[in-house]
């Protein structure tokens, strides 16, 4: 079973549906990558799965999320409290938005574990420091007594990745973690992130925008357009043999190493606005194989030869 | 005579032990200090091509970009176009130069005034460069202008917060264009863009290069993407030019040059990387650092590297590395 399972769900903030059908699973020790670019819904798809949604005036209309069997959906705030950070960790873009400027590094680290794990000050320090050696930062106990201000934006990250674990969580969502860094700091981001949710058989839901990224870490894929779902596959299969014209398209815009000048093209277009999404399939404007069809008719999110694709015409 | 051909090859733009330095404090409280953002950086920009240079954040491509234009003023150096050093003009004579060099922006949104209407932000450039036109030659350039970067006329009377991203840097590519350049600095034109997007103004601007013979500059923080988009690619850090590649297929040698090409994930899950770690972080440019720029952080660094720094050596066909040990 599922540790996490997200069911068709639908959201609003106000008279926008944002969000239209999206559903995905996520076992234990897995790496789901949630794929898409800006407009697509990952990051209000996180807000879901932390149980954020009504704090940004948002409403789940329909579907459902079962963490560990229960549904979170309804669940009264304080049990939605006890859950996050404790069971799930979120890790944001932006370092100092999980940070509190004015409190020593430490402090923040020992406060997960003194309040989610019971554990006393002294065992709380040991454990913090314990998890700032596994970041590979050095000199943990420096970096206890220091500030965030003191720390470089990729130290920061670490941080926050190591408040993350301290509460030792069965799922972490990772929202574009490593997309404020430097390439060569990204890169040591992720793989420190990858082993250590490997080590520990943690599941995580990584939401990137770099199919890079995701070639590198992922073990399966979600990819969100303009709110819907149109693949979900492992990740060679979404590399391999892309079902949806929007994943293929996706991929071919990424310079590779040797292809030849002027062979690059975008995608025609951009990404409808929430305010006239058109009708049936939402990428039928971009897309080169779209027919009548596809103006007309949602495409469901079917089986194909393997994995789920929302197309008319995937041939396979 | 000449030939036309012969010459149009040849360089540019020349740059000549280019430094500049920024400094903070030096008030009451705080003692002065003194940073090189950009450190003796020399490099030629040939005609008709497009020279890339990469770096990650604090590497100095901004300044770089700003002194090439002379947004900027240089603390040392020398930047010559077509044969003209710019630190030798006037203000007017500079503004005047400007219409054969222009700039693109990565934020587009804050290149154009949000209360100007696309067709007023096309003109503006004719005003500030006291262009008289008349209402049809306005006409005339403005519809020129918006089709050449791929737009509709329509969407002249909009603002720009009506139009997407990367509509946006279309604008800003057309006003960049709109006093026919032949030189353009490209500041990581495509930093804020989705990747489908970005493939599209890549594409733009290799058909408008073809099109209007423009020769550019392109700064990005992507070595993949410079790797693919320029025929020359200088990589940069901490305000020194590490390496010069003669061309997209050429393999770096400098140790730094390859932790940017290894940091760089394929979209190929086949092709995973374990990464080696780097010790450390970017130093804090305010540290003079007496040897390599790279030492405290590279591999293969010797007490040399920490004593001496390397010079830009030719390793041939243009490939310039500045490193003691370079990697085989």
């Amino acid at each position: 079973m599922a540790l996490l399972s997200v069911k068709d769900i639908s959201v609003t903030i106000g008279k926008l549906n944002l969000l239209d059908g999206v559903a995905f699973d996520i076992g234990a020790g897995e790496i789901l990558g949630l794929v898409g670019e800006s407009g697509s819904g990952k990051s209000l798809t996180a807000m879901c799965v932390m149980g954020l949604l009504p704090r940004i005036g948002g409403r789940i209309t329909e579907g459902s999320i079962i963490f560990d069997g229960r549904e979170m959906i309804g669940l009264p705030e304080v049990e939605l409290r006890h859950l996050r950070g404790k069971r799930i960790a979120l890790i944001s873009q932006n370092p100092m938005t999980s940070l509190d400027p004015i409190i020593r590094i430490g402090a923040q680290i020992d406060q997960v574990s003194t309040l989610h794990l019971g554990l006393s000050a002294e065992a709380a320090k040991a454990r913090s420091l314990d998890l700032i050696a596994q970041l590979r930062i050095p000199e943990p106990e420096a970096i206890h007594g220091a500030y965030p201000h003191q720390l470089s934006g990729g130290m920061k990250q670490r941080i926050v990745i190591a408040m993350a674990l301290a509460a030792d969580p069965d799922l972490i969502v990772a929202d574009e973690p490593t997309t404020a860094l430097d390439v060569t700091i990204q890169a040591q981001i992720i793989q420190i992130m990858v082993e250590l949710v490997r080590d520990r058989g943690l599941a995580l839901m990584l939401i990137t925008h770099d199919m890079g990224v995701v070639a590198q870490a992922c073990d399966r894929v979600v990819v969100l357009y303009a709110g819907r779902v149109a693949e979900t596959n492992t990740v060679e299969a979404i590399f391999a043999e892309p079902h949806h014209p929007y994943t293929r398209e996706l991929i071919r815009c990424i310079p590779r190493l040797g292809q030849a000048p002027g062979s690059l093209k975008g995608i025609p277009g951009a990404v409808p606005s929430v305010v006239d999404y058109p009708a049936g399939c939402r990428f039928n404007s971009r897309c080169g194989a779209a027919e009548d069809l596809c103006r007309n008719t949602v495409p469901a999110l079917e089986r194909k030869t393997s994995g789920l694709a929302a197309c008319h015409f995937s041939e396979v | 005579m000449e030939s036309a051909a012969a010459m149009r090859e040849g360089d540019l733009v020349r740059i000549t032990g280019l430094t500049r330095e920024f400094s903070s404090g030096g008030g009451l409280m705080t003692p002065r200090r003194t940073m090189r953002a950009v450190n003796e950086v020399s490099l030629d920009v040939p005609r008709g091509k497009v020279t890339g240079v990469v770096g990650e954040s604090g590497c100095g491509k901004s300044t770089l970009a700003r002194l090439v234009l002379r947004l900027l003023d240089a603390t040392a150096g020398t930047v010559t176009f077509d044969g003209i050093d710019l630190a030798s003009l006037s203000p007017g004579q500079m503004r005047k130069l400007r219409r054969r060099m222009q700039m693109v922006f990565q934020d587009p949104y804050s290149a154009i005034d949000p209360r100007y209407t696309i067709r007023r932000a096309l003109l503006e450039p004719f005003q500030v460069q006291g262009v008289v036109q008349t209402a049809a030659e306005a006409r005339a350039t403005v519809d020129e202008l918006i089709s050449m970067v791929g737009l509709s006329p329509r969407m002249l009377s909009s603002f720009p917060h009506q139009l997407s991203g990367g509509q946006k840097q279309r604008v800003g590519i057309a006003r960049a264009l709109a006093l026919r350049p032949s030189f353009l600095v490209l500041d990581e034109p495509t930093a804020s863009l989705d990747v489908s997007i970005q493939a599209q103004i890549i594409d733009l601007l290799e058909s408008l290069k073809e099109e209007l013979g423009l020769t550019y500059l392109f700064i990005s923080h992507d070595l993949s993407l410079v790797r693919y988009f320029c025929d020359r690619v200088v990589v940069m850090y901490l305000g020194r030019a590490m390496e010069i590649l003669p061309g997209a297929k050429a393999q770096p040698r400098h140790h730094y040059a390859h932790a940017l090409l290894d940091s760089n994930f394929e979209p190929d899950p086949t092709q995973r990387k374990v990464i080696t770690m780097l010790a450390g972080e970017i130093p804090s440019p305010f540290a003079m650092i007496p040897g390599c720029a790279f030492a405290a952080r590279c591999p293969a660094a010797s007490d040399l590297c920490r004593r001496e720094r390397p010079a830009l050596e030719d390793l041939g066909g243009g490939h310039m590395i500045a490193c003691h040990h370079p990697k085989n």
